[in-house]
Order: C-alpha cells, then structure tokens, then sequence
C-alpha cells in the first residue's frame, strides 16, 4: 500500500535532483528548469498531505494550485532576464556572470 | 465582513495598476507625470492609513489579517515607498520611456510587502512575498544597457527562486505535522517532531534570505551593487522589513516562546550573531559606497534580529522601531548616495570626495544617516539599538548583546570612512550638486526622521508599543 | 489667556528656536529680517512671558503648574520632561525676556555694519530659547541640557568676531572652564538619579524630606554647586568671565551679566531644598559668595577696561548672590539676582554705548568730559551706579540690604563685615570708572564722541527706568510682595531693621565720596596711594595672579601627566588596538573573497547553511525526545 511517507520521500527525491541541477547546471535556463523541479516537488507533498491529513478541505490542493501560478510568472520573468542578459553577453552560462562580485 | 478596513490595499493595488495602463498610452512626459501623480495618491492613502491604524478585523478565516500590528508596517512601507520614489525622481530619467511602469512596479512591490506583513496564512504569505519578489527582480534589471543591472537580475532570481522553493518545502513539513496552513491555528495542533523541527528551520531560512541573514546573505551585495539605487534602496528598507513583519507573525503567534520544547531563538541567536559580526568585518572593507551600504544593511538585520531572538517587549519593541528609523537612515543616506551617483556616474567612496565642500547639506545629512546606522546618540539609532539590545539582555541574550555592541563600535570605522572622504577628500569638480525639489524632500524627510526619532523617541515608541500588544 | 498659555507654556523657547532656525536655514543672507524676526520672536517670548507672570502673581502664593509628558521610556529608565511654574520661573522669565528684548533692540545699534548681523542674531535667538528652556525644565536633566545650550551659546557668543586671537582664545577659555564645573554637576545628577530614582524637582523634593542618609548628601551637594562654581564663575572658576568681555558689549549684558551667568544662582534656588538639607554645603556656597565678593571687588578697583570693571562689578555681585544663599536667604539672593540683570546689563549697555561713541576705546582713562557729549548715557550710567552701589530708593539699595540683614539674622557676622566693605568697594570703583570717565578733564579722544541713536538710547531709558522701581517690589512699600511669593521654608525671614538701611546707605555714600575726593577733587592723589601700596596693587592688577597660576599648574601637572599618559598610549594601549584592527580588517578582507561572484557558488552556502542548521535542530529535537 502506497502511503503519505512515499509521496513524501518522492517528493523530497525530487527536490534534490532540483537541487543537484541548481548546484551543477551551467546553464542558465536549466538552472530555472531545476527551480522548477523543486518548486514542483513541493507541490507533490502539498497535494499529497491535503489527500493523507486533511482529506475534508482543499488548502494543500489550492497551495500547490497557487504555487504553480506564481512559478510560471516567475519563469516568465526569469526567461525575459535570460534574453536581456543574453543580449549584452552572447551567453547564458553562469560561470560568466560575476562582474558583481567580492 | 467589513471589506472598508481593505482600502489601504485596495487603493495601493489600484494605483499601481493604473500607473501601468495609463503609462503604456501617455507620450514621454505623460509617464514622468503619471509618476509623480502616483505618489501624491500615495501620500494620500498613507494618511488614510494612519487614521486607519487602530482598526481591525479578520478576513476568510483568518487567511488575511487586518491588526495594528499590520498597519504599523504597512504605514512603513508607504513612507518607505514615497521618500525612494521621491529621492529617485532624477535618476528615474535614467528609465527613459519606462519610468511609468518603474512607478507602477514599485508600488506593486509595496502592495506585495502589504500582504505579507497582513496575512493570516501561509498561502497569503507566499502570494505576498512573490509579488514582492518578482517585481523586485524586474526592477533590479530595469537598467537594460547596464550588464551588471541585469546581471544582478538574473543572481536573484535564481537565488529568489531557490529560496521560494526552500520556504515552501518548510510550510509544506509543517502543514503535515499540524494540517493547517493558518497561523493562528498552527499554534495549539502541533507537537515537536523532528520533521516539524525541520519544517521550521527550512521556513527560518526563506525568511533569512529575504533578510539577508548570513549564510543567506550572498546575493545581497550583489544586487544591492548592481540594481538601480532606488531600487536597492527600497529593497534593503522595504522588503527586509516586511521580511521581519512576516518572521515576527508567524514565529510569535504559531511558536510563541517558552511554549515549546525547541528553542528557535537559540538558531536565531547564533544567526543574528553570524550576521552582525561578517557583515561588518566586510564592509570594513569595501570601495564602493553602495556595496559598503550593503554589507551595513547586513550587519543591521543582524541586530534587528536580536530584537526577535529576546521575543520580549523590549525586544519586539525595537524590531518594529528599527524598522521604522532604519527607513530614514538608510533611505536618507541612500538618497545623499543617489544624488551623487546622478552627478558623478559612480558610487565609489572616491565619488564622495569633497562633497561637504561642494554640498555641505548633503554631506551633513549623509553622517547624520550613517551616525544613525552606527547607534551614536543622539541620532535615532542609537535609541533603536538600546531597545534591541536591551531586550536581549533582559531575556539572557547578554552575549548577544555584548557582540552587537562591539559590532557597533567595528562599524563605526567603515561609516567615518565615507565621513573623511566627503570631509576630508578633495575633489576635482568643485560646483554644489543640483537637486530637484522631490530629492530634497525625500532627503530633509530622512534627516528630521533621523533626528526627531533620535531626540523624541516617545510618540513613535508609544505606537510601537501598540502594534506589539497582540503578542504578549 | 492665561488658562491657555500656561500649559503651552514651552511655547515661550519655541518662538525663539523657530526663529534662529529661519535664520540659520534660510534668511541668513539678509540681516535686517533675520534682526526683525529674532526681536519679534523675543517680544512674543516676552508678551507670554507677561501673561504667565500675571497669571502667577493674581494666584495664592506657592501656587505650583507643572506639566508632565513621558520623554523616554526604556528599560530601567523612564525620563520625562515638562514644565514647572512657579513664583521662581516667572521671576525669571520676565527678567530673561525683558532683558534680552531691549538688548536685541540696543543692538541694531551696536551691531549696525558688521557683516555677521544674522549670525549674531541667529545665537542671540538660540541663547534666548535656551536660557527660557533652562528656566521652565522641572527636572534636573532637562535644565542640565539647556545649561549645556546656554554655555555653547556663550562660546559662539564670546567668539562671535573670531577673527581676534583674542577672542577664539576668550571663546575657549569659557567653554573649557565651565566644563570643569559642569562635570561636577553632571556627577551629582547621575547620582540623584542613582539615590533617588527621579531627577523631577517636586519628587526630589518629597523624597528629600524622608531622607536620612546625611553624610552621602554632602558630597552630592557640593557637586551639584560645581554647576554653578562653573557657570555663575564663582572663586575658583571665574577666570573666564573677564576674558569673556572679548564678545560684543550687549552679549556681556545680557548674557555675562543679566542672565546666563545667574543661571548658576537660579540653580541654587530651584534646588534649595537640596542644599538647605545639608549646612555643611551652605557653608561652602557661603563662604565661596562672600570670598569671591570681596576678591572680584578689589580686582575691580584697579582695572582700566571698562567693560573689565563691570565683569569683575559682576563677578562680585554674583558672589553676594551665592553668599545671600549660603546664608539662607534665598529670597534677597533671587531679588537681588532680579535687581542686578536690570542695572548691570544697563550698565554694560552705557560701556557700550560710551565704546561705539569712543571708536571701540576702552581704557577709562582715555575718556573723560562724556557728560557733555552723551547726556543719556551719563544720567542713565550713573542711575545704574547708583543703583549698584546701593542708594536708596533704588532697586539695587533693597535688594542689597536685604542680604546684609540676612548676614546679621542668621549670625554670620563675619560675612557681614565683608558684605558691607564689599558694598563700601562698590562704590568706590563704580564711582572711580564714572568720575574718571565722564567727569575726567576733557582728553583728546572724547572731543569727538557723540551720543547714540535713538534705538541705543531708548533701551538704556528704559533699564534705567526698571533700576529705579525695580527694588520696590519687596520693599515694606508694597509689604514685601517678592518674598510673598518666592521664599523657601527652609530659608531665613528677616525682618527689615531701620539701623542696617542708614548704615549701608552711608556706607554707600562714604564710597562714593571717597571716589569723589580721590578721582574728581584729586585730594589724595591716586598715583600716591599706587605707590605707597605697589604690592597691593600690582596683585590686585594682576588679578592675583590666578591665571598664571593655572598656567603653570596646567604646564607641570596637566602636561606631565599627559607626557605619561602619551608614552603608555603610544607603546601600549596602541599596540593592542592596532593588533586588534589589524586582525580585524584581515578577517574582513579574507571574508570578502567568499563572495566570488559566482550564483552557484551562492546557492551552496546557503544549502551548506541549511544542512547545518537542520542537523542541530534535529539534533536537539532528538536530545529532547529521547
């Protein structure tokens, strides 16, 4: 029988491969693709602790809803930043970016 | 429900969208005018808002909270939000043909501080703090032809982003543990297991992102060098704030202290020590004024944080007086920053050369702000760090006090640092800076702030006491 | 009216304030308005002050109004500020007020053509506000704040044409001076805080009452006198005064004479509750009065500035006024601290007067013949001398006399003896200055010395108007209204005797006539007498030698010590500071290379953070747990 503690360890699974690609990745957009993992990681333990924990109400399911919506504005800014950067670099690997820096 | 007790946020919303529509379809001088339009509606819902103070109610369950509390800081982020918006009115040509939508973005993140520092739940927590976030990491960009502007954009965003991600992992650990999302009732459902312990060190960390407590703190230089200064400003007053209005809610309502068998305030006190003692030791030195002034604002929401870590009145109390003064100080000094960056092009300590010669008001102001920053009496810093640190003392915190204190007297150094270059410096250029009437408004706003406060703590200390009654 | 200005009383400085601000940030560059609006600002000053005054006066005696607000709230401290109005505050307000208004009028005059007018009249405003603040605090700290305003005033004051060497060095002086008393007086506040928990003078007061501890009180009080040691320039401290007279002439009259330098005296009597508690400090502010009387009067007789023989006429009253309250006899020390603003800032403003006809001359011996040329300023300086040396019915006759008799009800005869040659050696110098000045055989330098403009001579009418009537207040004329209202149940309440007036008045009259036959019939020759008695008088021209004594204390003690001081600040103390900054910056600039720029690199420290902070916390929740 698949319980809470499964969607919550695959959830936390995905996390850290999120994490790893942030930490690893070099390029930019994959980088925001591993954000995404992460992001969509923690919707997994939302949706599954609304069925597992409080089967009567909807908070975790309108929590996950909530974070998607927000997730896909933020990628949409972050993809905006990605081309503007690209337009003054020829570039969007990160190792790149540290004018800003000590 | 008595849906009048949300005009502040209603008005804020729609000003700033207005500003939006309205800028798209006006022709270059229409937007400046927009602009300055705005922030006179601003100016007029920050006056509601202060009759508005007392009022409360509670709205959905609890999902969104109108109390004192609350409007203490969204009264700050209205005075925050019209001294930047007023300080940048010159640097704002620097936008061009998208000065309205800069207008509309920063009072859209005002909007966003609004909420967070309001809501009653995690779900309103997160919308808040997003839409605060994501119109910051637009404007941290809005300098397109700058690289380092966009540069600075990208860093937080995907910082931002990893953040979020961090702080919503933590609400979710929590939600299992308690089945609710709402603060309030967080409080009586829970009992100390080590996921939920682990939720709560993952939600200490979002926040200290957004408040730059070290570790957390390595984007804040960063971007704090590369935004626009208007923008770093409002970021480092605005939205560590309405970072510290959110900590303060959700730590003193949902895990009062001495309630529980784990001690957050133990992990908040090596933080905020951490914090006040790396940041200062790096600011000592920086070469760059704007990057000193952020490794300062470091140092400052280490102190803050003392106030949260004694959780008492005393410290509570200094959390949101900080708050307030730290607007004026490092709004003002900040402005003095702006002034000089749209005269020299630069923000390096040598760009501040001479300056008490060639403008000695704006030199006076800017060692009256930094006096403030560094706690010497009687600028209103120094009142604001007695009530932290005293606080701290009371509640046992003596080491952390003593630490903060030392701190004080470090940072000391790098502000007189800026105080010899414009004193002591000489410059080539001799002719005064030329400020516009909105500048000196914004920054003789900071300097009677900084000294009022400084000289006659008690109405704003009264108002605090206030806003803090509901926790204890 | 009076219902509403007495709460708003704190509006009486903050006209003032406002004023010098207007000034300070926005009318400095045209003199004439900021002139008009800081005289404006002192009339309303003044105009409340009227009001309070009758407001105070049509109530019963020791009637109190003290207003209240929280100033400060912090933990372990809670400081308040207000207001305290009384018979007391009143008194001073009117005197502060009037005396300043006319001054600021005199000195549209005095002043005419100096580039600094708005400066000038920006301090003049600010002193005002000061002096007015200092005078209606109800607590200890506030007064201790606007005593400190008061004494930067006089600095910027006394060092207003800075120019002079000699007046950025007078500047100095009076400010490193009156530090030294008020470190004592900040000292014994700090300890009243400690003892009593309230710096409040009606709290004070109250818990004095229940206070039995005597001996500790002994050194407090004599610290708290330091306050006025410093500022009323009371033996040993008095050495600035004199140089003081480097600033403009109606600065002295106002400040060095009428107001400022009776803030020390004002002191006392707001705090007498303090002081009457412990004899042993009585005796002190006694005995340093009447020694500084007696001292600052023989100086006077050999000086030749004239503005010098009124500083030390000053130093000299101002020593009578600290003796009357070492005696006890507060209410004659207040009356004739009121009497003696009024003529001795006319007297100042005469010099002045006499100064500005002389093309800045100040030796008296260069003038002479003035009666001719400036009938107002004679007459009126002579009324002020007259009122000073005591001749009845003059103010200066009551309030003098008042003290005298004190002197004798209270038993202390021996400063009787001294009050009463004080007065002899009053008016002897102040007769010596009149005779040689404007009755002298006619010199050179007079020949074309003319009398003053209406806006100078006006002022000095008026003063010496106020000289003649002032003194009735507590006379038996009107049954002693003063001492009605302003007295303390501690202090003494003699009843006037027929014997000390005639015998102080002909006191006053043989110094005056012995001035007569010295300066003006020349029947003793005052070149004979500098001879026979040259050691005398080279001690007296040289003030005793006080400063040079304090020079070369300063250069054995202070500087020895500093050459100790310097060596173990240098090899030791910097040492361990600049090891201590060395490693600190080192630590800084290490710290900095962990921001390299990298976002990756970032988002490493901040897991690396939270991996740290979720082992402890599941750490410490296992502790718990298990």
């Amino acid at each position: 029988m698949i319980g809470l503690t499964h969607y919550l360890l695959l959830g936390t699974v995905v996390f850290c491969i999120g994490l790893f690609g942030v930490l690893s990745k070099r390029n930019a957009i994959a980088v925001l693709m591993s954000v995404e993992l992460m992001l969509n990681a923690v919707n997994i333990n939302f949706v599954a602790i609304n069925k597992f924990i409080t089967p009567n109400d909807v908070t975790g399911q309108l929590f996950s809803i909530f974070v998607i919506v927000v997730a896909a504005a933020e990628v949409a800014v972050g993809l905006a930043l990605i081309i503007s950067i690209y337009r003054h670099r020829k570039s969007v690997d990160l190792n790149d970016f540290n004018l800003l820096k000590w | 429900m008595d849906f009048s007790l949300l005009t502040t946020e209603i008005l804020v919303a729609l000003i700033g969208l207005l500003v939006l529509v309205v800028g798209l379809v006006l022709p270059d001088r229409g937007k400046q005018l927009v602009g300055k339009l705005s922030l006179l509606a601003l100016a007029i819902v920050l006056v509601y808002a202060l009759i508005a103070f007392p009022r409360e109610a509670s709205y959905f369950n609890g999902i969104y909270q109108v109390d004192v509390f609350g409007n203490y800081f969204k009264i700050l982020f209205l005075i925050a939000g019209i001294l930047v918006m007023l300080s940048a009115s010159k640097y704002i040509k620097r936008f061009a043909a998208k000065s309205s939508e800069f207008y509309g973005l920063m009072i859209l993140a005002t909007l966003g501080m609004m909420v967070l520092s309001a809501s009653g739940d995690f779900i309103t927590m997160y919308i808040g703090l997003e839409l605060m976030t994501i119109s910051f990491y637009i404007l941290t960009a809005y300098l397109q032809s700058d690289k380092r502007s966009s540069e600075a954009g990208l860093k937080y965003l995907i910082l931002g982003a990893i953040s979020s991600a961090v702080l919503l992992f933590g609400m979710s650990l929590v939600y299992a543990m308690t089945g609710t999302t709402i603060i309030s009732e967080i409080a009586g459902a829970w009992t100390m297991q080590p996921a939920m312990a682990a939720g709560l060190v993952m939600i200490i960390a979002g926040f200290a992102f957004k408040i730059s407590v070290i570790p957390f703190h390595m984007w804040a230089p960063d971007i704090y060098q590369g935004a626009p200064i208007p923008v770093t400003t409002y970021l480092a007053v605005g939205s560590k704030a309405a970072a510290f209005a959110a900590l303060v809610r959700v730590f003193m309502l949902a895990f009062p202290p001495g309630s529980i068998s784990f001690n957050w305030n133990i992990i908040l006190a090596v933080l905020a020590v951490l914090t006040m003692v790396i940041g200062n030791l790096i600011a000592l030195t920086q070469k760059n004024v704007k990057r000193l002034l952020a490794y300062s604002s470091i140092a400052q929401a280490g102190y803050i944080l003392v106030g949260l870590v004694a959780a008492n009145t005393y410290g509570l109390k200094g959390v949101l007086f900080y708050a307030m003064l730290y607007v004026f100080s490092n709004t003002g000094a900040f402005a003095v920053a702006t002034a000089v960056e749209v005269d020299a092009g630069s923000t390096d300590i040598d760009a501040f050369n001479g300056l008490a010669k060639r403008s000695p008001m704006l030199a006076a102001i800017m060692t009256v702000c930094m006096l403030s920053l560094a706690g010497i009496p009687p600028m209103a810093g120094f009142v604001g760090k007695f009530y932290l640190f005293s606080g701290a003392i009371q509640a046992g915190y003596l080491w952390v006090a003593i630490i903060g204190l030392v701190m004080s007297m470090v940072s000391v150094y790098y502000y007189l640092g800026v105080a010899k270059a414009m004193y002591i410096g000489v410059s080539i250029d001799e002719n005064p800076i030329k400020l516009d009437v909105p500048a000196q408004m914004a920054l003789w706003a900071c300097l009677a702030g900084t000294l009022l406060i400084g000289i006659y703590p008690g109405p704003l200390s009264n108002f605090v006491q206030t806003a803090i009654s509901m926790f204890l | 009216m009076f219902e509403f200005i007495l709460p708003n009383a704190w509006l009486i400085p903050l006209v003032p304030v406002l004023a010098f601000a207007l000034i300070g940030l926005f009318l400095h560059r045209w003199p004439k308005i900021s002139a008009a609006l800081s005289i404006f600002s002192i009339a309303i000053a003044f105009i409340l002050a009227l009001v309070i005054a009758g407001g105070v006066f049509s109530a019963p005696a020791g009637t109190v109004y003290e207003f209240s607000t929280r100033w400060l709230d912090m933990p372990g401290l809670q400081v308040d500020m207000g207001l305290l109005i009384d018979a007391l505050t009143a008194v001073m307000l009117l005197v502060v007020t009037t005396v300043a208004l006319l001054v600021q009028i005199y000195s549209l005059g005095y002043m005419k053509g100096d580039p600094g007018i708005a400066s000038y009249y920006a301090y003049q405003s600010l002193f005002a506000a000061s002096m007015l603040g200092l005078v209606i605090a109800n607590n200890l700290g506030q007064m201790f704040v606007f005593w400190e305003l008061v004494g930067i005033c006089s600095y910027l004051l006394i060092g207003f044409w800075f120019g002079k060497y000699s007046a950025r060095n007078a500047a100095i002086k009076a400010f490193i001076t009156n530090r030294v008393g008020d470190f004592g007086f900040l000292l014994a506040i700090l300890f009243l805080q400690i003892m009593f928990g309230t710096l409040n003078f009606g709290e004070l007061s109250d818990s004095m009452a229940g206070f039995t501890n005597m001996t500790i009180l002994i050194p407090v009080a004599i610290l708290l006198f330091c306050g006025p040691i410093g500022k009323s320039a009371q033996f040993p401290l008095h050495v600035w005064l004199p140089d003081a007279m480097e600033g403009p002439t109606p600065v002295s009259a106002l400040i060095h004479a009428a107001t400022m330098v009776a803030a020390g005296v004002y002191l006392v009597a707001r705090a007498f509750f303090i002081f009457s508690a412990v004899p042993q400090a009585m005796t002190v502010i006694a005995v340093i009065g009447g020694f500084t009387a007696l001292f600052a009067a023989t100086i006077a007789l050999t000086q030749n500035d004239i503005k010098r023989i009124l500083a030390y006429s000053t130093l000299s009253q101002l020593g009578y006024m600290m003796m009357a309250m070492g005696i006890g006899a507060m209410t004659a020390g207040m009356f004739h601290l009121m009497t003696h603003a009024f003529f001795k800032s006319l007297l100042f403003l005469g010099a002045g007067s006499v100064i500005v006809a002389m093309h800045e001359e100040q030796d008296i011996w260069k003038m002479g013949g003035l009666y001719k040329k400036m009938p107002i300023t004679t007459w009126t300086f002579i009324i002020g001398a007259l009122a000073l040396s005591g001749i009845p019915p003059l103010s200066g006759f009551w309030s003098k006399d008042e003290i005298l008799l004190g002197a004798l009800a209270s038993g202390h005869i021996g400063l009787y003896i001294i009050g009463a040659f004080v007065a002899f050696l009053t008016a002897l110098y102040m007769f010596r200055l009149i005779f040689v000045a404007f009755f002298g055989s006619n010199k050179a330098g007079a020949e074309k010395a003319q009398e003053n403009s209406a806006v100078m001579t006006v002022p000095l009418i008026i003063l010496a108007a106020i000289s003649v009537v002032a003194g009735l207040v507590n006379s038996p004329l009107m049954h002693n209204a003063f001492g009605h209202y302003i007295n303390s149940p501690a202090g003494i309440e003699p009843h006037p005797s027929l014997i000390i007036m005639i015998s102080s008045t002909v006191i006053a009259l043989a110094g005056i006539a012995m001035a007569w036959l010295i300066y003006q019939k020349q029947v003793i020759s005052a070149e004979d007498l500098k001879y026979r008695f040259e050691g005398i008088y080279k001690v007296l021209y040289h003030k005793y030698y006080i400063d040079e004594i304090y020079a070369w204390l300063g250069a054995r003690l202070v500087d020895g010590m500093a050459k100790v001081l310097y060596w173990f600040d240098i090899y030791v103390v910097n040492g361990f500071i600049n090891a201590i900054a060395y490693v600190t910056a080192i630590t800084g600039e290490v710290l900095k290379f962990t921001e390299d720029g990298q976002v990756q690199t970032y988002a490493l420290y901040m897991f690396a953070g939270i991996v740290l902070l979720l082992v402890s916390a599941l750490y410490a929740v296992y502790t718990v747990l298990i």
